[in-house]
């Protein structure tokens, strides 16, 4: 029979293990944290400190491959910003913070990330959390550009947010306007279930019927199941001219796959979602059904990425000096036109060069900078690179910003769409533009 | 092609590996009485084994047979490390669940640890497409239902012609009678687990064919399929669960195709819900 | 650090009510709920939709049904309401007499399907996005990003956590909260003592319910998001886990559970880093650890860090009680007096039992038998286990059945007293056709039995085991354990002292806090009979209660027995030891392959050539 001294040993030990917890979530709080207030990113760095970029992403989980993926235009874009004598004498490092994928994970690791050291901005939120952090985000004063195109943030102020990718909204209209470039009449949908590729299918619907084509199918993959013939069988069936699609993860290589097969081992074209364009997503397909299979007929809308010139130029400089620091993840020249590292290197360049602009590291004295340095303004001298940019502000000019990522115009919910360009893989995954999309072409499907 | 009638090809597929894994499952009930909630764990430690060998270069046919016996000692050493003592100190069916769920995250992500958290393929060739009506399937996939049907037909043979299968029936009908006849229920526990596990090996590194490509969660839903199966054939009745697996695998594919497609494996959910609820013993187990 | 220690409170908070609502099912109500995930999940959808503006707000980008943007706390009460009723259908569905673990599996599916159906379902609470931008509780005059709103949210959780384990504890340690325990140790027991498990079983899965849709409803308000990846099943075996590692059936062990698995465990790993290359290491290995523990903890110490703790009620020892003249306790341990030749008067014992006096005329009368059944038939699998009996008892009358093995006894008892039902036939008790009235209801009719295996309420003390049976007790429901100990403590402080009183006429006094299933075996069957008399049945029908009782103390039993019979209690006694049927029991009746083959005084049986032939041997 249990007697009182157990209990009182059990409860000594349980309040052991939770006091050691939270101490030891109070361990590591930076002399930088603020206090009071929101006790955020407001205040100033301290002269000499390294500023911290934190990449705020699910790294372990269904979508654990976008996490790595941003860290390493991070450490691209952070590395070569030290090498040009970084921000107001402070180096800048990147830092890795994982969401898990869910929201409900998401909130205490941001606020454990709070605790321990706020960082100077983040990088990253995902579909998968982003609706939760980045309200934290916005109390704590800390500019986050979002890798989410979530209908959310089309039309909702969030102050300190920005978005360089393109809202779900507009890719499907870009994916619509590939298939009416191409002349594909009859179009079939095959979308993941999941929280990043629903919002793609209403709009698309719309836009294909604006368009005068025809919608012949459209499956929804259910992305807990690992076979998906019966949805291949029905979109073979319907004799599509191309399938529209975005299924991340084991999904899009089954799928695919089960296309391929019923097809009579060929493949039916694929245009994809700009999320189609990742180390990741390219090897576990390629794997499935074959490099030259994939490259023969797959396209993808994406923000328009330039692949040559200054920006590009020094964009695979940065790349290239991580390769070598990164687990294999595929192929590693597609990092070069993803849009998880071209535009997140983007968004750091773009921070970086506002603080020195401002001469402050605080939010509230860059932020309107990284609007006028992003968007331009009349006579401002076009830079491509950190380096470019830092050596222009010092001789005090105005200076506009065109990354690898191209211009940006930030619209009143700081979301910078930007144009649209078709990508298509070679072979081995290497990626290559291969045309253009106008904003008159989308808004001509109803944009 | 009418997509209808290809479905009841793919169907065929699906079934085909469900048989394996549930007829697995329900000669293992039968004998023990202890729902064997790790059996989808132990599937994907099977498939894993299967595919440490095809990575290294094995064919993948030769590499299954590294999968069945993976899957058997897992099991053996399963039953007699956990189940065993578990259910010698009496603990309640309830109770077994529970060690059971502990055991799946304990062998699932314990597999994910080691192999990491990205979904794997195996090195193969699906074969050529053989069509007939508007049903298509490869070669692979028509190697699985042979494969499946040849394991149904030993299955038979072993429980009707031979000892053990005999014994098995004894040993699942009443135990002690079974002891007191004279039967070894001990060493037919074991060889149970043993026949259990290997189908359930089979059944993991089909599923992975089949599948293309998989992780260390992937048969988390399957397993709801091969409870379905095995409850609508009657939990312990081994023809039913061959039964139940046909029904499943059509019933899931065939819906795909005539409903929305997402919610394909709802069916088989509401299914085994139906059939717990109205008569759980199975449309081949003796009425309640 | 301040907002991080506050998300923990809040979600320390939001866990202590989940895992408080978990044990008030699991733990005291005995229901296996693996699917719990989905009352916190329909909670939080819920307090989500009550409290969006409608769906066309903010740029219509998200679908859901309702948006009636009520203010705070009406969300929070839908919460609860939701989580509850949700809990009906599946008291229902559990209600059949399903294997145990079977349900277990059903409802571990059912959490798994609403997770895809929510998922697929899209305009029911927009899809695989979930609900988004979900306002928290007065934002309209707070700033919810504040440190002040934070705090305070923080402590509303754990206020309101507070609040739901003292409810859920006045209800344990009520006399209703003892009748949850006793059907969850034993349901078939507390049927044919007259609770009625459907509705025990629909209380326990609807309070469980109610508090974890709460607990949804505050954690919605927090993250203003809720999704399908946040209510897995891998939800639900954290919970778990931490209700069995915290201690089952102890709401302070839910709580302690509560801190150390979801709070401390999962917030620890987050300070692991991440091993480069292999990310995901460290979730699976905690995954991996969570099964260990599971496994370490129900070998080694089942019954989890904080034990479901022993109720100590007895005020009374062994000596207190003074004796009445002429009557002897019994005592298993002494030397046994000699037989009297007289039905020992023991008034005391019925007075016990209950403590209004008897209706009806006392002792042996009354033409109209109290009890008969007619023509009962049932069938096994197409074998006709008992083919055609009838019989009947009078009142007062201490009536033996006696038999070969498989004649049917047990089986005509169990028909008798309702926890078996005929295949044709009929029961009347008083003149009313009960044979379609549940046990339950026949035991509140009057009509007790005993079980032929040991039946105790393990997990109960021996003191408990007879309080449990006290019928029409104040504390005995869900109302009356609510009012509290205000309402029903006189009667409880009076049910104890009969309790003990009985147990020392019996000799087991000193064995009052002692739990029932630690006690030998001819002890248990003593606590079984005082029970079934505490019940103060019109009719107690016992289920071979001699077997394995030493036969002086089986002969003193049988003269209270007769003593019970002179006070007006008719008993019903299925037994092989013809020498109490000879001394204490008429008529008897003698059953043979089902039928009745005889019936009469013993003297008159022996007598019969076919009974000798069919059982009587010398």
């Amino acid at each position: 029979m249990l007697g009182r001294r157990s209990t009182r040993r059990a409860r000594l030990l349980a309040g052991t293990v939770f006091v050691g917890a939270v101490l030891a979530a109070g361990c590591g709080s930076s002399s930088n944290s603020g206090g009071g207030g929101s006790g955020g990113s407001g205040s100033n760095a301290s002269a000499g400190s390294a500023l911290t970029v934190a990449d705020v992403a699910p790294f372990t989980g269904t979508d654990a491959a976008l996490g790595p993926t941003y860290l390493v235009s991070c450490d691209a874009a952070t590395n070569a910003i030290d090498a040009a004598g970084g921000v107001l004498g402070h180096k800048l490092n990147c830092k890795s913070v994982d969401t898990r994928g869910d929201p409900a994970d998401a909130v205490p690791a941001v606020h454990q990330m709070y605790a321990s050291s706020a960082p100077a901005f983040v990088i990253g939120c995902t579909s998968d959390e982003a609706a939760s952090v980045v309200p934290i985000f916005a109390a704590n004063k800390t500019v986050s550009f979002c890798m989410t195109g979530q209908s959310e943030f089309d039309h909702v102020k969030f102050p300190y947010f920005y978005r360089l990718v393109p809202p779900d909204l507009s890719e499907s209209y870009a994916m619509v306007a590939i298939a009416k470039n191409r002349g594909y009449k009859r179009l079939a949908l095959a979308f993941g279930n999941d929280i990043g590729s629903q919002t793609f299918i209403a709009p698309a619907i719309a836009a294909i019927k604006k368009a005068g084509l025809q919608l012949v199918s459209n499956q929804t993959l259910d992305l807990s199941a690992t076979t998906f013939r019966t949805e291949a069988a029905k979109i073979v069936a319907s004799k599509p001219d191309a399938i529209l699609t975005e299924a991340l993860g084991p999904t899009e290589a089954s799928f695919l796959t089960e296309v391929k097969q019923l097809n009579g081992g060929k493949m039916i074209p694929v245009i994809g979602t700009s999320a189609t364009i990742s180390p990741d997503w390219f090897k576990s397909v390629s794997n499935a059904i074959g490099g030259s299979a994939l490259a023969g007929d797959f396209q993808a809308d994406n923000l328009i990425t330039e692949s040559s010139g200054p920006a590009f130029a020094a964009f695979a400089k940065a790349i290239d000096a991580e390769k070598g620091k990164v687990g294999s993840t595929g192929d590693f020249s597609t990092y070069l036109t993803a849009p998880g590292a071209v535009h997140l290197y983007d968004g750091i360049n773009l921070a970086a060069l506002a603080m020195l602009a401002a001469h402050s590291t605080s939010p509230a004295k860059y932020m309107p900078f990284i609007l006028k340095i992003g968007d331009g303004v009349p006579g401002a001298q076009v830079v491509h690179s950190f380096a470019q940019g830092a050596a222009a502000l010092k001789q005090g000019k105005q200076i506009r910003y065109e990354g690898p990522g191209g211009p940006t115009s930030f619209d009143a919910y700081h979301d910078s769409a930007g144009l649209f360009q078709v990508d298509t893989y070679t072979p081995n995954g290497t990626v290559k533009v291969a045309g253009n999309l106008s904003t008159a072409e989308l808004r001509s499907l109803g944009l | 092609m009418s997509v209808f009638v290809a479905s009841i090809g793919f169907g065929l597929v699906t079934a085909a590996v469900l048989a394996l894994a549930a007829v697995g499952f329900t000669l293992q009930f039968a004998v023990t009485n202890v729902l064997n909630l790790a059996y989808g764990g132990v599937m994907i430690v099977a498939a894993y084994a299967a595919y440490a060998l095809n990575h290294a270069g094995v064919n993948v046919w030769l590499a299954t047979i590294a999968g069945v016996v993976a899957g058997a000692l897992v099991s053996v050493l399963l039953n007699s490390l956990v189940y065993t003592p578990f259910q010698r100190r009496g603990a309640s069916p309830i109770a077994m669940v529970i060690v059971a769920l502990g055991m799946t995250l304990i062998l699932t992500f314990g597999t994910q640890a080691l192999a990491g958290g990205t979904n794997v393929s195996y090195a193969m060739s699906q074969g050529a497409t053989v069509k007939a009506a508007s049903i298509e399937l490869t070669v692979v996939q028509l190697v699985i239902i042979a494969l499946s049907v040849a394991v149904m037909l030993l299955v038979h043979v072993l429980n009707r012609y031979t000892r053990l299968g005999k014994a098995m029936r004894a040993t699942a009908a009443n135990r002690s009678l079974a002891r007191n006849c004279g039967i070894r229920t001990d060493r037919v526990v074991t060889s149970t687990w043993l026949i259990s596990g290997a189908l359930c090996g089979l059944a993991g590194v089909t599923f992975a064919i089949n599948s293309g490509t998989f992780g260390a969660t992937s048969t988390d839903v399957f397993l709801v399929l091969i409870l379905a199966a095995v409850f609508l054939g009657g939990p312990g009745e081994a023809y039913g669960a061959m039964l139940g697996a046909l029904v499943i695998g059509l019933a899931t594919e065939v819906s795909a195709s005539v409903i929305v497609s997402s919610y394909k494996d709802v069916i088989a959910f509401m299914i085994l819900l139906a059939m717990l609820t109205v008569r759980p013993n199975g449309l081949l187990g003796a009425r309640a | 650090m301040i907002y991080y220690i506050t998300n923990l409170l809040v979600y320390a908070g939001v866990d202590a009510m989940a895992c408080l609502g978990l044990s008030q099912q699991f733990g005291v109500g005995g229901v296996t709920n693996f699917g719990f995930i989905i009352f916190q999940a329909a909670g939080a959808y819920t307090a989500g939709v009550l409290s969006l503006p409608p769906d066309s707000a903010n740029g219509a980008f998200q679908r859901y049904v309702l948006g009636l943007n009520l203010p705070f706390p009406l969300p929070l009460i839908g919460a609860a309401i939701v989580g509850g009723l949700l809990a009906i259908p599946f008291a229902a569905i559990l209600g059949r007499r399903l294997r145990g673990d079977f349900a277990a599996v059903g409802l571990l599916v059912a959490a798994v399907m609403f997770n895809l159906l929510a998922t697929n379902f899209v305009p029911l609470f927009n899809g695989a996005a979930g609900l988004s931008l979900v306002p928290s509780p007065l934002q309209g005059s707070f700033n919810p990003q504040s440190a002040g709103y934070q705090w305070m949210y923080g402590a509303f959780a754990i206020l309101l956590a507070l609040a739901v384990y003292w409810f859920v504890s006045r209800i344990t340690n009520s006399p209703y909260g003892r009748t949850l325990r006793a059907a969850r140790d034993n349901d078939l027991v507390a049927d044919s003592l007259g609770k009625n498990l459907r509705s025990l079983r629909t209380s326990s899965l609807v309070i469980g319910g109610a508090i974890a849709g709460l607990s949804g409803g505050v954690l919605v308000g927090f993250i203003n998001l809720w999704d399908p990846q946040a209510w897995g099943y891998a939800e639900t075996v954290v919970l778990f886990a931490a209700v069995i590692i915290g201690g089952l059936g102890n709401h302070r062990g839910a709580i302690l559970g509560a801190i150390l698995v979801p709070v401390a465990f999962e917030e620890a790993t987050r300070y692991i880093p991440p091993v480069p290359g292999n990310p995901n290491l460290i979730p699976a290995l905690q995954w991996v650890v969570i099964g260990c523990l599971i496994l370490v903890f129900l070998w080694f110490r089942p019954q989890g860090i904080l034990p479901e703790p022993r109720r100590k009620l007895a005020t009374r020892v062994p000596g207190d009680l003074p004796a009445s003249p002429g009557d002897q306790p019994i005592s298993p341990g002494d030397q046994p007096a000699p037989p009297s030749d007289q039905p020992v008067p023991s008034t005391d014992l019925a007075a016990l039992a209950s403590p209004q006096s008897r209706d009806g005329a006392p002792g042996p009368g009354g033409a109209e038998p109290i009890l008969e059944c007619r023509d009962l038939v049932r069938s096994f699998d197409g074998v006709r286990v008992v083919q055609g009996v009838s019989m009947a008892f009078r009142r007062g009358h201490l009536t033996g059945i006696i038999g070969p093995n498989g004649a049917g006894k047990s089986t005509v008892l169990a028909m008798l007293a309702g926890t078996l039902a005929p295949t044709s036939g009929e029961v009347i008790v008083q003149g009313q056709d009960v044979t379609h009235l549940p046990a339950y209801r026949r035991a509140r009719l009057g009509v007790v039995r005993t079980f032929q295996l040991a039946s105790e309420f393990k997990r109960l003390t021996v003191l408990e085991n007879l309080l449990a049976a006290i019928p029409d007790q104040r504390g005995d429901s869900f109302r009356g354990a609510i009012l509290g100990r205000r309402y029903w403590g006189a009667e409880e402080r009076d049910a104890i002292d009969r309790a003990q009183a009985m147990l020392d006429r019996f000799g087991l006094l000193g064995l009052a806090d002692r739990y029932a299933g630690d006690l030998s075996g001819g002890q248990r069957r003593l606590v079984e009979i005082m029970r079934a008399l505490m019940a103060a049945p019109d009719v107690l029908l016992l289920d071979e209660p001699m077997a394995g009782v030493h036969p002086r103390l089986a002969h003193d039993l049988g003269m209270r027995l007769v003593g019970l019979c002179e006070e007006g209690t008719t008993i019903v006694m299925v037994e092989h030891e013809l020498s109490i049927m000879d001394e204490f029991c008429d008529p008897v009746y003698v059953l043979a392959d089902g039928q009745v083959l005889a019936e009469g005084t013993m003297a008159a049986l022996r007598s019969r050539e076919e009974v000798v032939e069919a059982y009587l041997v010398g």
